[in-house]
């Protein structure tokens, strides 16, 4: 059965340890939800930065272990990134993709680029990431994690994720608060704090 | 008739001078007008270099390297800068991290070396100054060796701010 966001992210976050996550959209609010951590950071709002700034926490400390939470519509806008990494090839860096073939998940729903016949796991394969795989369903999600958090080199998990229906009237068209634009520079700081 | 060489930086005085302020990173996408400068880089056993696809990917690990500890320098050409600028609002204005751009003034015409770089013809580079005085982010000039002093003050003020400072490079720099 497809898994929702936040299952998924609960069970990325049994399997933790200390490793520090990169997250971003609908997985940043599943994420501090379920592991609120100083060893999160989020990148928002910075649609498509997510792998970047886990590219740079891995290679400042490689004794770490860095958690990319993307969304679909994200990666493909840094799609590039998949070679950047790649070319670093970072020895602990295991990159989640939230493929759920939508973009604002939950508000919008709205169809993103080449929809479900884009393959993110055969995309990082393409670009020399160390391994990618496809994940359907939280059982087999759950049973990976041990040893997906073992591997080394960039690995890509291309998570299957239930999608909505598109949104109409009913959905909320909110004031976006200020804490959404001061949430990545004091998360920052506050990593930058827990590293030091 | 303008000469080139009276404007050209050496790449070495360049590294010497980012050295000085402590990098050990650079993000780039390479730059035309710098490719001694990148070369150098490459070479340099204190520098580790991340080749980026694009140039937000070069802002973005540069905030994550400079979270974990890093001092790094990110190196782009202006159409390049051009491209970035909402990752700039992000990690930089928004963020509040600082951060030094090395920025090379790809297109700018040999005649207009000595003369303010904004009567070039080119919207590739008259547009940039422009654009920083918008977004409210200092830049430094260097348009020769004279200039290397800006360098300082870049990081300085980078550092003080919290914020971005923008180095724009003039024209090519030399191999020497």
């Amino acid at each position: 059965m497809t898994m929702s966001c936040l299952e998924a992210c609960t069970a990325i976050a049994k399997n933790r340890s200390d490793d520090l996550i990169v997250s971003t959209m609908t997985a940043m609010f599943a994420i501090s939800h379920v592991s609120p951590s100083p060893l999160n950071i989020s990148s928002v709002p910075l649609m498509g930065g997510a792998s970047g700034i886990g590219l740079g926490l891995a290679l400042s400390r490689p004794e770490r272990r860095v958690i990319i939470l993307d969304g679909d519509a994200s990666l493909l806008m840094e799609l590039g990134s998949l070679a950047t990494i790649a070319g670093q090839s970072p020895d602990k860096f295991l990159h989640f993709v939230f493929n759920n073939n939508r973009q604002f998940s939950g508000t919008g729903n709205l169809d993103r680029p080449a929809g479900d016949s884009f393959d993110f796991a055969a995309s990082a394969l393409a670009a020399g990431y160390a391994g990618a795989v496809r994940i359907a369903t939280l059982d087999e999600l759950e049973q990976s994690l041990p040893e997906l958090r073992q591997k080394t080199g960039p690995t890509l998990v291309e998570l299957k994720i239930k999608s909505g229906d598109p949104r109409g009237a009913e959905t909320p068209q909110p004031d976006i608060p200020d804490l959404q634009f001061q949430r990545m520079g004091d998360e920052a700081r506050q990593l930058q704090a827990a590293l030091s | 008739m303008t000469e080139l060489n009276d404007h050209a930086i050496a790449a070495s005085a360049l590294v010497d001078s980012f050295l000085s302020e402590g990098i050990d990173h650079v993000t780039t996408v390479p730059d035309f007008v710098q490719i001694s400068l990148h070369s150098a880089l490459v070479q340099h056993d204190a520098v580790d270099v991340v080749l980026c696809a694009n140039e937000n990917q070069a802002l973005t690990s540069a905030f994550g390297l400079t979270i974990g500890g890093k001092t790094p320098l990110v190196v782009m050409q202006n159409q390049g800068l051009l491209n970035c600028l909402n990752t700039l609002r992000s990690v930089s204005l928004d963020a509040g991290f600082p951060f030094v751009l090395c920025v090379g003034q790809f297109g700018r015409e040999f005649s207009t070396l000595g003369d303010d770089p904004n009567t070039s013809t080119r919207n590739c580079v008259n547009k940039v100054e422009p654009v920083l005085e918008a977004l409210g982010v200092p830049f430094w000039r260097l348009e020769s060796e004279a200039d290397l002093g800006n360098i300082s003050e870049a990081f300085a003020s980078a550092r003080k701010r919290q914020g971005t400072s923008v180095l724009l490079v003039g024209t090519y720099t030399s191999w020497n």
